[in-house]
């Protein structure tokens, strides 16, 4: 016999030793790096659990799975061996290898000066995105910024909030420069500049947060939809609104492909119509339909009251954005199709308004729902009295399951007070996530966060 | 003078007739110690090639000088020579050969005589499974082979059982091992494919020298198995008529709907008022909230009585089942050709609803010899197997399910349908009490329509040669294909069984193909010279796996008539081609000087397509030695010994149990969407590990065969210590490389351990008894780990398992729980976590910090028992046989992860009847181990502890076996030659403190890579753990039922 019967390529699965090469290669991968978004925005990813769930939007009654470990968010009773903290650890960090791998290849690949470019902006952005949310929950975190080999990996450590913010920074920075103004369904300047806008405010450079807000503002490439009723919907995509947002596809086929958007189902209670459990994620408290001032339409556009049990009307109320009522229900999926928006224009205007003390930017986002401006009669100004309350009111309602809400009121520095007023054990060192413990069985230098130990 | 009739006068001689010797017709009969004629024997007249062989019934005639001697011959018994001394019918009883040593056993890539053995082979022959009622051979010899572990985990008919030969190797890698059919070797074949009726004997190659021969594959034991060839003389028909009836012995213990109706209401009520807010266990359902969560139906409350004891779920899913087989088989042939034609059919029922297995099995074996040089030969079996099976998933399947069905609700409401989601049911209404989330066991098995199909064709062809007297070359090709096919349909909305929602239908069909080949080549060269006995063997092997499958899914079926896809609108396919090959060059040395010291030595390389490309070719080789002690002259007088040998073996084997492309990096899908289209994209799936090779297991074996008393009394013991090196770990790998392991050779652990045989014949004569006792003992201890020797966790659903330094494999690692506290001063005094009240558990400050934490996990116990043991009996009586064999197991745990729903509230599943035992108040304790019922409990207090952990010591009566022969007498005039009925019962009693059907039940089995690489579970694994590393965890496994059988055997 040869020698190469016993050299066998995989039949079923191509190699990745050979791949990275050709343009047709890197569009692949950079379709692969953008299907991240699906793990790190999942309905039952990091940002849905922490956004919503240790905010006071959302509750969970029964859910499948590690009830305790999911229970525990909600609760601020989270152990540094709950499974799903390490599965969001794990999502983040098998994402920035998709976009590190393309990175680390993108010079020796047969691209074209011009197209390395448009694939390092993109990828940038992401990986931006990406550490921007992980220093939020986690404080330091171990940088990575090129594919590891195993015996590299025990020795990074965390590393400072600072130095992952610079990072954030650079790559945003180069996004935002580099991105094309428009792009549908990809990384643009707009979307690079309002992470940035987010990202300033986060660490109170207002100044550096208007200025890259205000360039979205002024750009010219969006605009408030008419109505916020034609915000959302299964086949309400990329409209003006819209800044970053992630692209889903529904249909028979999407059971395959893996590209159907699973909000409508996750978000459904446990128990429900579709012939097989909904998964019963985020289902909106009364504290959160009540903060709805009377008479705004987005309430019943966003929550709704309960679902037909058998005989029965059983209240429980959960969230309606995403709802596809034409979707196809097969093998125990709701294959739906809504894409789900990360940054859309409201969001801008009520940055800038945070960014700028200025209430005209809130006012119109309150315009579009024909609810009383900030500063006029009728406002609720009793509830409401500051222009930072006005918009932390109109944030929640506005944005609501959008996973906002937490990142807000740590960014406002009113997380302990609002959470611990509902009855949340909170405390400022829980608004930080444990490192998981098998993070650092696994490697021992790594450190904890302080209430953890 | 008398002359005698026939006398012969030497013509030459003409002094008159002179008598030298007369010849005589003498006649008589061959039987064996029993009595029963022995067919075949070889009679002959010494020193001559006069002779003849007995008929079917054992009789002879031969005409033989008057002072000649005959010699009976026969193989299995002791060649007796009887002067014929003028007699004219001479009767023989020929004994069975006690002298077992003369036996020969099948080894790799040939035989040896028993006396030969240097390393540890065991052999089991058909006597000893002949009358069992499995299908599975393997399942038969459990409990009879020292240091061959065989657990039935799932008693489901066709689940393979667990078998560990010497222990476990390997943490993450397949630790099943190598199966050999008639020579061809093939990696977890399933042994249901061979009838066991077929299987003439089963041998194991337990130390790493003997099955060192099969290299790369022979780390974790060889198991050959030799199917029947016919003898030359005349056909024998074989007949076997069987009836049996299964049924589970064992049962748990659940909660009736009076017990579950009171520990619901007070979990609900505890909740509510645990709430606190003046919230009070009174306040009527209008008072709780909007959501059903804290609701109880009112008529819990005010009129329980109404639902009786309620369903018992387990009495619904289970049966008692029969089970059928026939068999025929027709054997013989000349001197020159040999044949065995078999045909055999098994329809079995199982215990579960709607579960059956159907086996038919077709086999040809012929040899015939071309000519003095050459022999040509195949054997050709066909088997079918038809099945359904449920249950073994776990905790969502049928059995699972049964456990945690409420008992409250009837197993059809007032319209005959199944569930509550019968919207006009008056049942419907405790959907809004969000009853138990669950599946419906019983509308599970009844609406869905699903099947397996596997048909196996194994094919060996040989040929062989004769070079010289001594040299002889023999090649073969084997082909092994495979074909399974499973058709799945589930009709739609289930009699509204599933509890919660109407589920539309779904069809699923697919099917598996594979294709096996195998091309052997070995010379074989025999040399004597004078005391010096050489044998030489030489080989060349190539082999090569081609698998492949495909699955579709279907939906919108207009209606339940057509079960099939085309009836549906198919929403999801796909398919994949997976394959391996091997190439091998062999080699061994058997030497022996004077039959009394005996030297093997044999080496293998194999390549291997699974590994790097930096470590495609291993070398495996052994050396092993025998001296017979009681052959040299200063121990022969000593007429107590009958035999002493000493053996010693060290060797090299290997485990190649990896994915198929376990060392390439792999692409797998990851798909966006671009507007409206779809935008295909690929994602690394693992990091590539060119340097990937073999796990190495080296193996010291030392063994000690002891006769006493003419063979009476035979012992055996045998010391192992075995090391293996380079393990194939999936090792996890700090996850900000993006990935969460990496297959890897890295680590060492050592399994060592003593096994000890006893056979002792009792009472010789016609009433005989013999015992044969096996024991086993082996420690694990892993020595060596991956980096940093960071110990390897796997949790499947909270229960954790450890593997470390120092200590055995997969640890169960959780908290100690310590009853549970009785009154709040117990709690004041204590470390325990907030907001603990009385009735909750006690968890245990392990590492003594004043805290409750993650660190007050340690170990709880392992699976891995302390010794494991088994006794037969043996008893006869002229024509009736008794046997009976007990097995055991002690010093290991078994994880009941049941506990986990049954042990305490889980969202209203049903209970354990002991936890009804539970914390009422501190008046009422109850059993101090069985908290409050709530709904809600502390984060560790529901954790994983040693209220799971439960005593897997066991003893079985695994078997009892009765069998009547009848007297040849009443034969006398029939065609029957042999006529013999029998009854035997299976897994008959069970002494164990087990809560759960069976202490040997593990839901997870022994890893094995399937054909599209990943690798196959029995039970639903929460990560990419591999199954093996679970093994001993109970999370809702299919019971081992009681099988008595009764059968009838026919020779014709």
């Amino acid at each position: 016999c040869k020698k190469s019967f016993l050299e066998l390529a995989p039949e079923s699965n191509a190699n990745a030793e050979t791949f990275y090469k050709t343009k047709a290669d890197m569009d692949l991968a950079v379709n692969a790096a953008y299907s991240t978004l699906y793990n790190v925005y999942d309905p039952e990813g990091p940002v849905s659990y922490t956004a919503e769930m240790m905010g006071d939007n959302t509750t969970l009654y029964i859910i499948a799975g590690n009830q305790t470990d999911k229970f525990a968010f909600k609760d601020y009773n989270l152990q540094t061996n709950n499974t799903m903290v390490y599965s969001f650890w794990r999502t983040y960090y098998s994402s920035l290898y998709s976009i590190n791998i393309i990175l680390s290849k993108l010079d020796d690949s047969e691209l074209t000066a011009t197209e390395k470019e448009s694939v390092k902006a993109q990828m940038s952005f992401l990986r931006g995105l990406y550490y921007f949310n992980m220093v939020r929950l986690w404080g330091d975190v171990p940088i990575v910024t090129k594919p590891l080999s195993v015996e590299e990996t025990y020795k990074v450590v965390r590393s400072p909030k600072a130095d992952v913010y610079k990072l954030i920074l650079d790559d945003l920075t180069f996004a935002a420069e580099k991105l094309p103004p428009t792009a549908v369904g990809r990384a643009t300047q707009g979307a690079a500049l309002t992470a940035k806008g987010e990202v300033y405010l986060t660490l109170n450079d207002k100044a550096n947060a208007t200025t890259a807000l205000m360039s979205v503002y002024t750009s010219q490439n969006y605009k408030l939809q008419g109505t916020y009723a034609a915000v959302f919907g299964p086949t309400v995509k990329n409209t003006k609104e819209s800044i970053f947002e992630i692209q889903y596809l529904g249909g028979a086929s999407s059971i395959s492909t893996g590209t159907y958007s699973k909000y409508y189902r996750n978000y459904s209670p446990n128990v429900n119509v579709f012939g097989f459990s909904g998964i019963g994620m985020n289902q909106v408290t009364d504290d959160l339909y009540n903060e709805y001032e009377t008479g705004d339409p987005r309430r019943e556009l966003s929550i709704t009251l309960g679902f037909q049990n058998g005989a029965v009307f059983q209240e429980q109320k959960y969230p309606i954005k995403w709802i596809d009522p034409t979707a196809v229900k097969t093998d125990n999926n709701v294959l739906a199709n809504n894409n789900f928006m990360v940054y859309r224009f409201a969001d801008v205007l009520l940055m800038l308004s945070e960014a700028t003390d200025d209430p005209k930017y809130l006012n119109e986002v309150r315009t579009r729902v024909n609810l009383p401006l900030f500063g006029t009669p009728g406002y609720p100004s009793a509830k409401y009295p500051t222009l930072a309350l006005a918009i932390e009111h109109e944030r929640r309602v506005e944005l609501a399951i959008e996973f906002h809400r937490w990142f807000d009121l740590k960014r406002t520095g009113r997380a302990v007070a609002v959470l611990s007023a509902k009855g949340k054990p909170v405390t400022e060192k829980k608004l930080l996530l444990p490192i998981p413990e098998t993070v650092r069985l696994q490697n021992g230098i790594i450190t904890q966060n302080d209430g953890y130990n | 003078m008398q002359l005698y009739a026939g006398v012969r006068v030497e013509p030459g001689l003409v002094n008159g007739p002179t008598v030298l010797f007369a010849d005589i017709k003498v006649s008589g009969r061959v039987s064996d110690d029993k009595g029963l004629g022995l067919p075949g024997v070889s009679v002959k007249l010494k020193g001559t090639n006069t002779g003849t062989v007995t008929d079917a019934k054992g009789n002879y005639s031969l005409i033989v000088p008057d002072n000649g001697i005959l010699v009976f011959s026969f193989t299995g018994t002791i060649t007796k020579e009887v002067q014929v001394n003028n007699q004219k019918t001479i009767d023989v009883k020929l004994a069975e050969d006690v002298k077992t040593l003369n036996e020969t056993v099948v080894i790799g890539y040939g035989t040896q005589s028993k006396k030969a053995v240097t390393g540890s082979v065991a052999s089991i022959g058909y006597d000893k499974f002949k009358d069992r009622s499995y299908s599975n051979v393997t399942q038969s010899l459990a409990g009879q082979v020292a240091g061959v572990n065989i657990s039935q985990g799932q008693g489901a008919p066709g689940v393979a059982p667990i078998i560990r030969i010497r222990g476990v190797s390997s943490i993450t890698a397949g630790t099943n091992p190598l199966f050999v059919v008639d020579g061809v070797p093939l990696e977890n074949f399933n042994l249901n494919l061979i009838n066991s009726q077929d299987i003439a004997s089963v041998e194991v190659l337990k130390d790493a020298s003997s099955a060192a021969i099969y290299g790369s594959r022979g780390a974790s034991g060889v198991i050959l198995v030799t199917t029947k060839m016919g003898k030359s003389g005349k056909t024998d028909i074989n007949v076997n008529l069987e009836y049996g009836s299964q049924k589970v012995a064992r049962m748990i213990d659940m909660m009736d709907a009076q017990q579950w109706i009171q520990y619901y209401i007070l979990a609900k009520n505890n909740s509510w008022t645990d709430l606190g807010g003046g919230r009070k266990a009174s306040d009527p359902n209008s008072l709780r909230g909007n959501a059903s969560t804290y609701k109880i139906p009112e008529e819990f409350i005010n009129s329980p009585e109404q639902f009786g004891k309620g369903t018992d779920w387990q009495d619904v899913m289970f049966r008692v089942a029969p089970m059928k087989s026939g068999q025929l088989s027709v054997s013989g042939g000349t001197d020159k050709t040999q044949f065995l034609f078999s045909a055999s059919y098994l329809d079995q029922d199982a215990v579960l609803d709607q579960n059956y297995y159907k086996r038919l099995s077709l086999r040809s074996n012929v040899k015939h010899n071309v000519s003095d040089k050459f022999t040509l030969g195949m054997n050709l079996s066909f088997t079918g197997i038809y099945d359904r099976t449920d249950g073994t998933q776990g905790k969502s399947d049928v059995i699972g399910l049964a456990l945690q069905s409420d008992p409250f609700f009837p197993l059809y409401n007032e319209n005959g349908n199944l569930g509550m989601a019968d919207p006009n049911s008056i049942w419907n209404r405790y959907l809004q009490y969000n009853p138990v989330n669950l599946w419906h066991p019983y509308a599970t098995t009844r609406f869905t329509d699903k099947q397996n199909k596997a048909f196996n064709t194994l094919a060996i062809g040989y040929a062989e040669y004769k070079i010289l007297n001594n040299l002889k070359f023999r090649t073969s090709l084997n082909g092994n294909l495979g074909n399974n096919r499973y058709n799945y349909y589930l009709i739609k909305n289930q009699g509204y069984g599933f509890n919660q929602s109407l589920t539309p239908s779904t069809g699923t069909a697919s099917s598996g193909y594979l294709l096996n080949w195998l091309n052997e080549n070995t010379l074989n060269y025999d040399l004597k010279v004078k005391d010096h006995t050489f044998n030489v063997l030489a080989g060349y092997t190539v082999q090569k796996q081609h698998d492949e499958f495909q699955s579709a899914t279907a939906t919108n079926f207009p209606n339940d008539l057509v079960h099939t896809l085309n009836a549906g609108t198919v929403t999801s396919g796909t398919s994949t081609i997976s394959e391996w090959s091997m190439i091998s060059y062999l080699a061994r040395l058997n030497y022996n000087y004077k039959n009394r010291y005996f030297l093997t030595s044999t080496i293998r390389r194999d390549g291997s397509s699974r590994f790097g490309i930096n470590n495609k070719w291993g070398y495996f080789p052994s050396v092993s030695g025998a001296w017979i002690a009681s052959d040299e002259s200063f121990l022969a007088n000593i007429k107590t010994i009958s035999l002493l040998k000493l053996r010693a073996s060290y060797g090299v084997a290997g485990n190649n149990q990896i994915p198929n492309y376990g060392s390439s990096s792999l692409l797998g899908q990851g798909n966006y969407v671009q507007g409206d289209a779809l935008a295909s994209g690929l994602i690394t799936l693992n990091i590539n590990n060119k340097d990937l090779k073999w796990e190495k297991t080296t193996q010291l074996n030392l063994g000690l065969d002891l006769g006493l008393f003419s063979n009476r009394l035979n012992f055996s013991a045998e010391y192992y210590k075995s090391i293996t090196k380079d393990m194939l770990l999936n090792v996890p790998v700090p996850d900000i490389s993006g990935f969460g392991t990496q297959l890897t050779n890295i680590g060492k652990m050592q399994n060592a351990g003593v096994e000890l045989n006893v056979n002792t014949k009792n009472f010789t004569g016609d009433f005989k008894w013999s015992t044969d006792f096996n024991f086993s003992h082996n420690k694990n201890k892993v020595l060596q780990l991956g980096p940093n020797n960071a110990p390897i966790y796997f949790t499947d659903n909270e229960t954790m398992v450890k593997t470390e330094v120092g200590q055995p494999i997969s640890n169960f690692y959780g908290y100690k729980f310590d009853g549970v506290y009785l009154n709040q001063a117990q709690i004041n005094n204590s470390v325990h976590e907030a907001s603990t009240v009385p009735g909750d558990p006690i968890i245990r400050d392990v590492n003594g910090d004043g805290k409750i934490t993650t660190d007050d996990r340690t170990v709880i116990g392992n699976y891995q028992p302390k010794f494991t043991a088994g006794i037969v009996n043996t008893f006869s009586y002229k024509g009736i046989e008794l046997s009976f064999m007990f097995q055991g197991s002690y010093g290991g745990e078994i994880v009941n992860q049941n506990y986990r729903f049954l042990g305490y509230w889980n969202s209203g599943r049903n209970l354990y009847a002991k936890v009804n035992n539970y914390y009422r108040s501190e008046a009422e304790p109850g059993d101090g181990v069985n908290p409050r019922p709530t709904m809600v409990r502390k984060a560790f207090q529901s954790a994983f502890s040693t209220l799971w952990v439960e005593d897997a010591s066991y003893l079985r009566l695994k078997n009892i076996n009765v069998s009547y022969a009848l007297p040849e007498r009443l034969l006398k005039g029939t065609s029957l030659k042999t006529l013999r009925i029998y009854a035997n019962a299976d897994n008959v009693y069970l002494w164990s403190k087990y809560t759960g059907y069976d202490p040997e039940n593990t839901t997870f089995s022994a890893t094995s890579y399937s054909s599209n690489g990943t690798a196959a579970n029995s039970g639903t694994v929460s990560s990419a753990t591999p199954p093996g590393a679970l093994i001993g965890l109970d999370y809702g496994s299919y019971p081992v039922p009681r099988v008595i059988t009764v059968g009838l055997r026919a020779s014709f």
